[in-house]
């Protein structure tokens, strides 16, 4: 049977199914709760429960103690209600994050493009308009598979075709099954949007964004509806890869810097070889970054993309060039091997 | 529909804000720098007050709301403890030792930081800093009252607890801890919050609190437990304090980042030094053992400490310098402290005993490299002596280092056998430490250390006697009149536990005297 769970301090109640974790209600009803892992190791749903009974499922032991059971937390990701609940959350209105309810789409894919020799692009047609913030991501259905798997949305938002950019993982199931078996004309079920990745245009600064591997999507995307909207702040995007043959969307950007002056773009490569003829950067993203702006990062906002090396080697080099955390947005793809990683708790968002 | 929108309640952060934001105001009739005076000498830049993030948003009625609640779970248990005889439950009377240790050398801290915390919390320009201060210090004086009562029902059977104030401020060995907080009361504002909420609460709180505490509950003591877990619950509070004000002071301004390092090297030290005690109650004191300090180190200081620093690399902050020297010596340290409590066990206000054979081979199996090589042939030679009727007892005290005051018995890093001496030379006096980084602190800060008041000195001085005491007089006992000054029940207090009143006792009471009292 279903309960209603409240949430505060928004003060606003939802209908909560059977076996329904919190987390998921409130996502479906456009209502946002920080959230990472979704699936009870990092800790970052963990909410109060001010009022009923909730059944804590399969919080990790080290991301829910003992004692914080007692004293009445849950994690948001796991919990499910065995009476009506309230609960409060540390929500804050963030004025650049808007309440899109997540939904369940149906669409068939149009077209399948070979980017690089490692990532497909590819094109769905849903049934109805997915409405989503340029960086957010969906979950989509894997045939024969328990989980979902997410993808970031590498196109700008606006009406029904979408477009993901996935890149093989070596034995990886949900990457395997879109390189491997998926055609032209497939059926495909995915649920969204979902994420906290967005920009913060309402600040009004310039805007940087890093982006590596396969990190492109939210960038892009981001980048797309900036120009669109005519964002006239400075606008940096450094991008980096491998090898030239992996610089996909490569001419895009460069056309894009072309027509619009308030867009640089600074590609780099870190294993281009040196006979190639490449005359942009060499190195790693976080390092054309550095030469780039000087070392200096004060004053604007950064987003950051790409593997979990390069992130951390981005943030490191825009705190030494003096820009914080408040400044520094990640989209973070949590899984069970990055929760054992040993990190202190100095920092909360990157 | 299942969407309602009911009244919408303030959020948390909108009603902190009130609190503290709105509280605040820019002074009209005095200029800031005069109203907030203690905040511009040390060289610490601050631009901007409001980019501080409040670490937690506890507004003063939820405050009261919360602590009210712990306090009445905690008396409810503690008399319950008293009305079940929860004395006789311990594992040993020799673990009453630990709670005379925390007593005498801790409690006496919570004041401390109540009263520390209270005056950075008026100082402070930012008015979230200062409210976030204030409340920890009425935390602190929480946690000060109820450790004061849940050991007064020790007191009430035990030994070594009951003028734990007076001593705080006169007993050779607890001029450790004193010292330590001293100096931090003493320093200004932001070294102060460094110190006492970064490098101590968070950095080290839990080798301090969880040997405790643990130790508590393998040991039967629930009312101990019971008050630690209660002043844990705050303690989170005080670690996110500590990590904002590390934060906030590192981004404010780039000048800040080598002073920070400074005070990082020298209360990463001072805290370290204050934990020695800590050592050896882990590794000596308590009956039933929780894990060794070696462990504990490894797990609280190498790992997490390691990782805290990993992060802090970030803003160009490396690992404090005695960092590498801690690890060195998490081998040596409880054995090198326990020894030294041992020889001076006539003059310390708890028990001193030379461990099982039970605990001895413990302790060779935590520290197999060490142990049975350095330190079981001293404590079996002890044994030995003790059994012939020759207790040893050393009748002097020894020097102590003038920076953490703790006796100066550290080996050189490089070899357990040699013991460590550093010596500074200043304004034509000779100043005496126990390792390069006690001297480091000496010499960037001479002025304020050659102002240390070393018990040991004090006594060698004469200033430690009761007033007409006249030490020229014939037979005239030194160590007896030291101990008259600081109040000591000579023949209950110290000495070994072995045939002590507390043991006595627990075995009476435990109906295992065999001439029945």
């Amino acid at each position: 049977m279903a309960y209603r769970l409240t949430i505060e301090p928004l003060g606003e109640t939802v209908e909560v199914d059977d076996g329904q974790t919190i987390l998921d209600a409130a996502l479906r009803k456009g209502i946002y709760l920080p959230h990472a892992c979704c699936h009870g190791l990092c800790a970052t749903c963990k909410i109060d429960v001010l009022e009923g009974e909730v059944d804590h499922g399969d919080a990790s032991s080290f991301a829910l103690m003992d004692f914080e059971r007692d004293e009445g937390k849950t994690l948001a990701c796991c919990a499910t209600l065995q009476s009506d609940v309230v609960i409060s959350a540390e929500v804050e209105a963030d004025p650049d994050a808007q309440s899109i309810p997540v939904l369940d789409f149906v669409g068939k894919v149009s077209r399948l493009e070979t980017l690089t020799p490692t990532i497909k692009g590819v094109f769905i047609e849903l049934e109805q308009p997915l409405h989503f913030q340029a960086g957010q991501y969906v979950n989509l259905a894997i045939p024969g598979e328990h989980f979902a798997r997410p993808f970031s949305l590498a196109n700008a938002p606006g009406g029904s075709s979408i477009e993901l950019n996935v890149r093989i993982v070596p034995g990886g199931a949900g990457t395997g099954y879109v390189h491997n078996r998926l055609q032209v004309g497939d059926t495909v079920r995915l649920s969204g949007p979902y994420g906290r990745f967005f920009v913060r245009k309402s600040a009004q600064l310039p805007t940087i964004f890093m982006a590596g591997g396969s990190g492109l999507s939210s960038p892009r995307s981001m980048i797309h509806e900036l120009l669109k909207e005519r964002c006239a702040q400075p606008i940096t995007l450094v991008y980096g890869q491998r090898t030239k043959d992996e610089l996909y969307y490569h001419e895009e950007f460069l056309a894009l810097a072309q027509q619009n002056p308030t867009f640089t773009y600074v590609p780099a490569l870190s294993h281009e070889p040196q006979d190639s003829g490449w005359s942009g950067f060499r190195g790693f993203v976080h390092q054309a970054a550095q030469a780039h702006f000087n070392g200096d990062f004060r004053g604007h906002k950064a987003y950051l993309c790409g593997p979990p090396l390069m992130i951390d080697a981005c943030i490191t080099t825009l705190m030494q060039g003096r820009l914080f955390e408040r400044d520094i947005y990640t989209e973070k793809f949590i899984s069970s091997a990055d929760a054992q990683q040993a990190r202190s708790p100095l920092f909360k968002n990157v | 529909m299942d969407m309602e929108a009911s009244k919408k309640k303030l959020g948390l952060k909108e009603r902190y804000n009130h609190l503290t934001r709105g509280l605040g105001w820019e002074t009209t009739y005095q200029p800031m720098e005069k109203v907030f005076p203690y905040t511009r000498y040390e060289g610490i830049k601050i631009h901007d007050w409001d980019k501080w993030e409040d670490p937690f948003r506890l507004t003063m009625d939820a405050y009261w709301k919360y602590q009210g609640e712990k306090e009445k779970k905690l008396y409810a248990i503690i008399d319950a403890f008293a009305q079940n005889n929860g004395h006789l439950g311990v594992s040993d009377a020799r673990y009453i030792n630990t709670l005379k240790l925390f007593i005498q050398g801790v409690s006496p801290l919570e004041y401390m930081a109540h009263r520390g915390f209270a005056h950075v919390g008026r100082q402070f320009d930012g008015v979230s800093a200062r409210i976030a201060c204030q409340m920890q210090s009425v935390d602190e004086l929480r946690h000060a009252q109820t450790q004061m009562h849940t050991v007064s029902n020790y007191n009430k059977y035990y030994n070594g607890m009951h003028s734990w104030r007076h001593w705080h401020d006169r007993v050779w060995y607890l001029s450790v801890p004193k010292s330590f907080f001293d100096d931090a009361m003493s320093a200004g504002p932001f070294e102060f919050v460094v110190a006492i909420s970064f490098a101590f609460e968070y950095v080290l709180t839990n080798l301090l609190f969880v040997p405790f505490m643990s130790g508590a509950a393998y040991n039967g003591d629930m009312a101990t437990v019971t008050f630690g877990f209660s002043a844990q619950s705050d303690e989170s509070r005080h670690m996110t304090l500590g990590l904002e004000i590390i934060k906030f002071i590192l981004e404010q301004d780039p000048g800040n980042v080598p002073i920070v390092q400074r005070w990082l090297d020298k209360w990463f030290w001072r805290g370290y030094k204050v934990l020695t005690l800590v050592s050896m109650m882990m590794d000596y004191m308590l009956p039933k053992k929780v894990m060794s300090w070696k462990e504990a180190w490894e797990i609280y200081g190498e790992q997490n400490g390691g990782a805290l620093f990993n992060d802090l690399a970030r803003y160009g902050i490396r690992k404090p310098k005695g960092w590498e020297q801690a690890s060195i010596e998490k081998d040596h340290l409880s054995h090198q402290a326990w020894s030294t409590f041992y020889n001076y066990g006539a003059a310390a206000l708890f028990h001193t005993w030379t461990p099982t054979d039970g605990e001895k081979d413990w302790l060779s199996a935590k520290y197999p490299d060490t142990f049975d090589k350095l330190y079981r042939p001293r404590f079996e030679h002890w044994e030995q002596q003790a059994k012939e009727g020759k207790r040893f007892y050393n009748g002097t005290l020894p020097m102590l280092c003038t920076t953490c005051q703790i006796p100066m018995f550290f080996t050189e890093p490089t070899d357990p056998t040699k013991i460590c001496y550093r010596e500074s030379d200043y304004k034509g006096d000779k100043y005496h430490f126990c390792s390069d980084h006690c001297k480091d602190i000496f010499d960037y800060e001479p002025e304020k250390y050659v102002q240390s008041w070393l018990p040991v000195h004090q006594i060698y001085q004469g200033n430690c006697f009761n007033p007409g005491v006249d030490p020229t007089v014939p037979g005239f006992d030194p160590l007896r009149a030291v101990l008259d000054y600081y109040h000591t029940n000579f023949g209950r207090d110290n000495f070994d536990f072995e045939g002590s009143e507390d043991q006595k006792n627990f075995a009476r009471w435990h109906g295992d005297d065999a001439g029945g009292a």
